[in-house]
């Protein structure tokens, strides 16, 4: 907030408490909405530059969208595509260049400007109420809202919208009862009953499973045969979202790449615009000699954490230089899984033998000793700590060993030593190694979590969701790492949600379903829809026909 | 007239030189309000600081008592910080000191026949286990069945005041027809190192080996990952429970030791005083919480403050009695010194920031 804009602020409340409008002078918000063509060009930046200290986050951007049109921005991690965004939404203000709406230059205070415009933003983050239905979400802070809100003309009203747009949801189901797809839904609706006619969005199918994906890209599709302009904003999962857009334009390090018709562009050419190099989509299975048996796990079973079992009796075995993946929609119980083999989580029956030894009860320390590495997905919450040095978070799989530390004090010299090597083989970018993990962010956090937990894992490493949210580059650092790994001898249990991920890595899958595996195919002959299929947990029929034909 | 247009930045982390500017200025900001008030009592501010701080420091005057307080809080920073850098909030002090007390005087009265050799180690050893023990309760039901510590802690501190009453108030450790215990034996006396007691440097000395604990050792490190992000230091096989139970344990013992300093170490005591002198001595050691939270957790760090705070103690009632103000105003300073620190956490996590115009 900045002080100078106090009375400003104070009006707002005013107007806000008093159940009226604001009234504005010389902005009109039916400029944007009335007589909207479709292909006409509805907002436009010219020379957008907006910096931060020590960096240009953009750099004269010039961006347009139009009535109708699904224009998708894309860029890794760092290329300035949420200070654009924000810029465009009127949360950050430029430094240089204008913001043109249908040709006329406006300026945005705050974001309600921008949704006086007809301007609609849904976070990555949902913002919902969870105890409040979705109508009641969709209603709450509506400027026409007024002091009790007409319950039964707003579900009319937004009861056209769902059936406009092809839009199937219970608008009186409370939103904690909706999954993540339908809870994005009420976000887009939220902004379309505002009278938005341009939806930004921020990372759209990142937390949806496949079938959400596919269900999303639908109605957007639907939204854009309109006249409604839609802005996605994207750092993985390219295929799916540049399906469905009309153009793309790629920022990278702050300035346009390239801006192009969609059906112009391939993957691989977007790929590379955005990372800067080339970019394998296809990864090389390395040829490694299958060894012993590292892991066998018996019927295992565990509780998740609100005491359901979510596991339920799974048995496989991992060899030395193996991929093991698991695929699966999350909290299907592959988080147990993972915890239990790592001894976070207690084992409610069957067993885990590693090596031939029976470690069910064996500590994460005892674990950690022997030689097995956990790559958690939760990378900020649990897998670093923030206030730590890049050095400290490196330390975490080093100060239980003998020969790093000696009469209980840590030995920093050979510490240091060890994390400068690893900093520098996992391509941490950091000023130094004392700087703040909190600086770290996406992908170059997941290195750092590999470099503090690989080079200690010599036997079995548990990756949970290891690419899950990065970027195409690092995406591709981490799966080489893992090919690695895989080399060395390690044995690897993969847990994802990206069924090309599980596809290309494995060399041997199981779907997992409600807690159980569906079944566990060789990955020479796992085909994409069949193992589709069992993740979604109806695959009987489709197992049963391929075991017929063989 | 433009207002000049300010802006807040968030901080991601501030740490060391950032950090102690911010303690800084929020204790000199106190000396400033603090001024107001004594303006409009009439009495000079400068003055006023020079009366409190002339005599706490003064050789032949209050230095001794000052240091000897300033120590005490020392103690029961010390077993407030360590908790702490593990993410526990000991608020026991009080209790681990009574507890400490119990122990002290148990072992002096049983075997009071000792020499001063033998018999002052005991009662440390004494003192320091009895308030391990203590401290333990907490962090055992917090580690185990994960009861908030907070709670446990200040309840027990209670439990702790009415087991000395039932000591010594009519109790087997009565004297003679008063509310307070028997006098310590003569060998049970602390000796003095340069005017001051043992323990003084005791203090100082668990200061020096804590700051040394959590940068360079093992279990420092491991203290400080619990307590920066608990669930990543189980993902790496640091144990909640045996953390708990140790911090706690520890801080219990160093103020269980604070006991054996303050009873012992002080010739105007030598025995457990009547229920409000001893219940106000316990209250001292919530001043390590504030204490500890303006050094920042730095335990070297916490020998200068805790000599300042302690000199606000000794020399707030003597600016009373020497310029005539209002009873309990002395109070009022230290009162302010904490509301102050407690302001000044918003610039941890924000900068001002004046906004350039372009025109």
């Amino acid at each position: 907030m900045r002080i100078g804009e106090l009375p400003n602020l104070i009006q707002k409340m005013r107007s806000t408490l008093s159940g009226k409008p604001e009234r504005r002078k010389g902005r009109v918000r039916e400029s944007l909405v009335s007589g909207l063509k479709r292909g006409e060009t509805v907002l436009e930046a010219r020379g957008i530059t907006k910096r931060f200290p020590g960096v240009v986050a953009n750099d004269h951007i010039d961006f347009d969208i139009k009535a109708g049109e699904i224009h998708a921005v894309l860029g890794e991690n760092g290329a300035g595509k949420t200070t654009l965004m924000n810029i465009l939404f009127g949360i950050l203000r430029p430094d240089e260049g204008g913001i043109y709406v249908r040709g006329r230059k406006v300026e945005f205070k705050s974001p309600l400007d921008a949704i006086d415009l007809g301007i609609g933003m849904v976070h990555q983050h949902r913002k919902l109420i969870l105890a409040h239905t979705a109508l009641e979400n969709i209603v709450l802070g509506h400027p026409e809202t007024g002091k009790i809100p007409d319950m039964r003309r707003a579900e009319e009203e937004v009861g056209k919208l769902c059936r406009k747009y092809g839009f199937k949801i219970d608008l009186n189901a409370r939103v904690w009862q909706l999954s993540a797809g339908e809870q994005q839904l009420v976000e887009i609706l939220k902004a379309l009953y505002r009278g938005a006619k341009l939806l930004i969005l921020d990372e759209p199918t990142s937390v949806l499973t496949p079938l959400e994906t596919e269900r999303f890209l639908k109605s957007l599709r639907a939204m854009a045969r309109g006249e409604l302009a839609i802005v996605p904003f994207i750092t993985h999962k390219l295929p799916e979202v540049l399906g469905v857009s009309d153009r793309v334009t790629i920022l990278r390090k702050g300035k346009v790449m390239k801006r192009l018709e969609t059906r112009k562009a391939t993957m691989k050419a977007l790929a590379r615009h955005m990372v800067g190099r080339e970019v394998l989509f296809r990864l090389k299975k390395p040829k490694v000699k299958i060894g012993k048996e590292v892991l066998r796990v018996e019927n295992l079973s565990a509780l998740s954490d609100k005491g359901i079992l979510a596991l339920k009796g799974v048995s496989f075995s991992i060899r030395e230089g193996e991929i093991f993946g698991i695929a699966g929609i999350s909290g299907n119980g592959q988080h147990e899984l993972a915890e239990a083999l790592a001894g976070l989580r207690k084992a409610e029956g069957g067993k885990i033998l590693f090596r031939g030894k029976d470690i069910t009860r064996a500590s994460v320390l005892q674990r950690l000793k022997m030689g097995i590495g956990y790559i958690p997905s939760e990378r900020v919450e649990v897998g670093t700590i923030r206030e730590f040095s890049l050095v400290d978070n490196i330390a975490m799989n080093l100060y239980f060993d003998k020969e790093y530390f000696k009469w209980g004090f840590l030995d920093r010299g050979k510490i240091r030593e060890h994390a400068k090597k690893a900093i520098l083989e996992f391509d941490v970018m950091a000023p130094n190694i004392d700087t703040k993990a909190a600086h770290l962010s996406g992908g170059n956090l997941q290195k750092l979590i590999l470099a503090r937990v690989v080079p200690r894992t010599s036997r079995l490493l548990i990756a949970n969701l290891p690419t899950h949210g990065l970027d195409v580059g690092a995406t591709e650092f981490v799966r080489n790492r893992l090919m690695a790994c895989k080399k060395e001898g390690i044995g690897i249990l993969l847990i994802s949600e990206d069924l090309d991920e599980v596809l290309q890595m494995s060399d041997r899958i199981a779907p997992i379903y409600e807690g159980k595996f569906v079944g566990i195919v060789p990955a020479k002959k796992a085909r994409k829809e069949s193992i589709g299929a069992m993740m979604a947990g109806a695959p009987l029929e489709k197992t049963r026909k391929r075991e017929g034909s063989r | 007239m433009r207002l000049p247009r300010l802006k807040l930045e968030k901080v991601v982390a501030l740490k060391g030189w950032g950090a102690a500017k911010v303690s800084i200025y929020s204790i000199i900001t106190a000396f400033i309000i603090f001024s107001a008030f004594l303006l409009w009592e009439g009495a000079n501010p400068i003055e006023a600081y020079r009366h409190i701080f002339s005599f706490a420091f003064d050789p032949r005057l209050g230095l001794v008592s000052t240091l000897h307080r300033s120590m005490f809080l020392l103690f029961a920073t010390l077993a407030f910080i360590l908790p702490l850098k593990a993410g526990l909030w000991n608020i026991g002090m009080e209790g681990q000191f009574y507890l400490g007390t119990v122990g002290a005087f148990a072992v002096a009265y049983a075997w009071g026949d000792l020499p001063s050799g033998a018999l002052i180690p005991l009662m440390l050893i004494a003192a320091a286990l009895f308030g391990a023990g203590y401290g333990v309760i907490a962090g055992f039901l917090r580690g185990k069945l994960g009861v908030n510590e907070i709670v446990v802690t200040l309840m027990l501190n209670l439990t702790a005041f009415w087991l000395i009453q039932f000591l010594i108030v009519g109790g087997p450790w009565a004297g003679i027809g008063e509310c307070r215990s028997r006098p310590l034996p003569d060998s049970a006396v602390a000796p003095e190192i340069g005017g001051l007691p043992f323990t003084v440097f005791l203090a100082i000395a668990i200061s020096v080996i804590f700051f040394i604990l959590f940068t360079r050792s093992k279990v420092g490190y491991q203290i400080r990952s619990f307590g920066s992000n608990p669930s990543a230091a189980r993902h790496v096989g640091m144990s909640p429970f045996k953390i708990s139970v140790l911090v706690m344990a520890v801080a219990g013992a160093i103020a269980g030791l604070s006991a054996y300093h303050m009873w012992a170490g002080d010739p105007r005591f030598y025995m457990i005083p009547q229920p409000e002198a001893y219940k106000s001595i316990g209250d001292l050691t919530y001043w390590g919480i504030m204490v500890g939270l303006l050094c920042l957790l730095n335990p070297l760090a916490a020998i200068p403050v805790s000599i300042f705070v302690g000199a606000l103690k000794v020399g707030g009632p003597v600016l009373i009695r020497r310029m005539k103000l209002p009873f309990g105003l002395d109070l009022l300073f230290l009162g302010i010194l904490f509301l102050s620190f407690v302001a000044f956490q918003f610039f941890y996590r924000y900068r001002i920031k004046r906004v350039k115009e372009k025109r």
